[in-house]
């Protein structure tokens, strides 16, 4: 009896519940081909201030959008992509650290195949005359999960106007003397970021919420959470993150993160770039890389 | 026995209600600069916003560095005095509540000649900020901020049962912009009814570790360390600046980087070179085995370049030494604690004894370097002290 006790109460029984739920899981979760197609399409970015800049994105249909869709994984998944050029100049294709790159000439299409074995954010982008074409917008996040908790999906951004009409009409940039105006979430930009449901974070105390960011402009951003520290679980920057439990998490240029956030108290907290530049749009305050997160008891 | 009931229902009700009324006051003044008074390295006077401890006392930059223990109710009381703009107080990573967070359209913001108070609970030990949200790109660059710390129980530990150290710094980075100093830009006129506000770009001229920079970190004690050898430095970093910071330590500090924002890190990196962005905090402890003098530098880049635009250099003075015994002594630490099953004993090899609170000893044995755990698993729940040839330390066993 004593022994049995003892059992009960050791980390061996624990552990062995552990094994048999997650070889039920491994088993009865099947791995699925998601197919999905990318249409590149030449069209323009509606600023906060209403003004318009010529823009390029990733769309999920013919119709344009000013922002890349968010293609969502499971683990093990297979993903059939199709990417359709419409523009009438060449581009190119890759999921960075993923993917080979693939040259899509004007008109043409490429078909692209690839299973996913890594949970994290991935980036998928135009790499060709880098960072050219991924700074006009050819760039979008691949989220590869092994959970279906509450996720939130955050693509950020800089964007210089004069800089994106002097790239269309075929004129070159000094690369080294970027300075942004604007600074978006899915490109836009607050008070527009809370309208957006992939973006604003909405959950109840105790849940498990999941923040993917990938950050596909040119600037290293700060984010900072107010009301709550958030603990890194992916960084394709350096695992020796994984783990850190903070309240600011920097993001440098083409690096994606994975946060988790399990909030302990209800309320509506801000969440915004630390470098309080970004907070603002047009140099106007605060129309910047600004939203909040919101909990309900 | 009526009597003696009554009495003792009576102290209790006394000693709860001491304790509940147990708040920690601190007040913190708001005010504006009718003229430029901060000077610069080069001679330049500035004008700024910012928080003194007095009404009288001029603005510095950072304000008042505020201490507390870890469990403190604190009450932090702003007098509004600014002539102008209203403000609040951020308490950047504490994850108070949201009344008490400082941010004017989530909860409130105080106005000229108003006094407000905010409460909060002091939580993990650690190296904190507090900011003005007020049009906070604007209010932050002008001055409004400072550091915060909170303390364990044990002063001269990093968190309960971290890592132990002789002596502490803390260091706040930041720069300004002149052009968001002048008159037309700080002092606008008090207006609630918007929250848009047009700034200038942004482009700093001067770069600060605690407010000073070039040969004023020199000339001043602000941020200069000085130690002996042996010593453990306990540094506190934190970034309100709007550039990346990098700071580089010299090799015979063997900077170790602990905690970020409050939390331990989950592994503890060894490294010369720490990056810090806007609104993060580090704790690096810094121990040199021989005397030298140096410098840490600390360069200032720019988030959209990249490219590093200032470097501060802060002067690093390790002369004398304290026993190797007795910094020894004190970097022992333990971990986890409070513990389940298995604790581990850093920087530590030899024999140990366990003794609970009455002194019996309940388990004894030796760590090595290849295994440091000793398995307390059996150990009913409560306090015990683990006690080696150099140190007695305390633990939880949950």
């Amino acid at each position: 009896m004593e022994f049995l006790l003892k059992l009960r109460n050791s980390q061996l029984v624990n552990k062995l519940v552990l094994g048999i739920f997650l070889f039920y899981f491994t088993f009865t979760t099947t791995a699925n081909t998601v197919n999905k197609s990318l249409y590149i399409i030449s069209d323009s970015l509606l600023t906060v201030d209403n003004t318009k800049v010529p823009y390029l994105t990733f769309n999920d249909s013919p119709t344009y959008n000013q922002s890349n869709p968010i293609i969502n994984l499971m683990l093990g998944d297979t993903l059939d992509l199709w990417i359709y050029n419409t523009d009438n100049i060449s581009h190119s294709f890759v999921i960075k650290g993923v993917s080979a790159v693939q040259s899509i000439p004007a008109n043409d299409s490429v078909f692209l195949q690839e299973i996913f074995t890594t949970i994290g954010s991935y980036i998928y982008h135009d790499p060709s005359d880098f960072p050219k074409n991924t700074y006009l917008g050819l760039a979008g996040m691949i989220v590869v999960k092994n959970h279906n908790h509450a996720s939130f999906y955050w693509n950020i951004k800089e964007h210089n106007s004069d800089w994106n009409n002097q790239l269309f009409n075929g004129n070159t940039v000094n690369w080294n003397q970027y300075d942004p105006k604007y600074f978006t979430i899915n490109s836009v930009s607050n008070p527009n970021i809370n309208a957006d449901p992939l973006a604003r974070i909405t959950g109840q105390v105790g849940d498990t919420l999941y923040l993917h960011i990938t950050n596909t402009g040119l600037s290293i951003h700060s984010m900072h959470f107010h009301g709550y520290h958030a603990t890194i679980k992916y960084s394709s920057k350096s695992s020796a993150h994984v783990g850190r439990e903070k309240d600011t998490f920097p993001i440098y240029p083409m690096e994606t993160i994975v946060l988790q956030i399990v909030p302990d108290k209800e309320g509506e907290f801000p969440i915004h770039d630390h470098n309080l530049v970004a907070v603002m749009g047009n140099n106007i305050y605060p129309n910047g890389m600004f939203t909040t997160i919101l909990i309900t008891p | 026995m009526i009597k003696k009931t009554l009495f003792m229902f009576g102290f209790l009700g006394i000693v709860i209600s001491a304790v509940a009324q147990q708040v920690t006051l601190t007040n913190i003044f708001s005010k504006m600069d009718m003229n430029p008074q901060h000077v610069l390295w080069d001679g330049t006077n500035t004008m700024l916003m910012g928080f003194t401890p007095l009404m009288m006392t001029p603005i510095d930059i950072p304000g008042p560095t505020l201490v507390y223990t870890e469990g403190d109710s604190v009450e932090l009381k702003l007098r509004n005095m600014s002539q102008s703009a209203s403000h609040s107080i951020h308490l950047h990573g504490l994850d108070v509540d949201q009344w008490n967070d400082g941010v004017p359209h989530l909860s409130f913001e105080v106005g000229h000649n108003e006094t407000e108070s905010y409460f909060f609970k002091a939580p993990h030990p650690g190296t904190y900020l507090y900011h003005c949200h007020v049009t906070s790109s604007l209010h932050v660059q002008a001055g409004m901020y400072g550091m915060l710390i909170i303390k364990p129980q044990n002063a001269n530990e990093t968190w309960d049962g971290g890592f132990t150290f002789n002596k502490e710094y803390a260091w706040m980075t930041s720069e300004i912009d002149t052009v968001w100093h002048t008159d037309s830009i700080i002092n606008y006129p008090h207006d609630t009814t918007t929250n848009l506000r047009e700034l200038p770009d942004y482009n700093p001229q001067y770069f600060f570790v605690n407010g000073r920079s070039e040969h004023q970190l020199i000339d001043t004690n602000v941020a200069a360390i000085t130690a002996k050898s042996n010593e453990i430095v306990l540094l506190r970093l934190a970034n309100i600046g709007y550039f990346g910071n990098r700071f580089v330590f010299p090799a015979y500090l063997n900077a170790k980087i602990i905690s970020s924002d409050g939390r331990p890190l989950p592994n503890v990196v060894i490294s010369d070179t720490l990056e810090i962005l806007p609104g993060e905090r580090y704790q690096v402890l810094l121990k040199s085995t021989i005397e030298f003098s140096d410098s840490i530098l600390v360069s200032y880049f720019n988030l959209n370049t990249q490219n590093t635009e200032n470097t501060q250099m802060i002067p690093v003075n390790v002369s004398g030494s304290v026993s190797v015994f007795e910094a020894f002594t004190s970097e022992l630490s333990i971990y986890p604690n409070p513990v389940n099953d298995k604790l581990f004993l850093s920087k530590f090899t030899g024999e140990f004894l366990i003794h609970n609170v009455t002194g019996k000893s309940v388990i004894q044995g030796s760590v090595s370097s290849t295994n440091s755990a000793i398995d307390v698993s059996e150990l009913s729940k409560g306090v015990y002290f683990i006690k080696t040839n150099k140190t007695t330390t305390k633990f939880i066993k949950n």
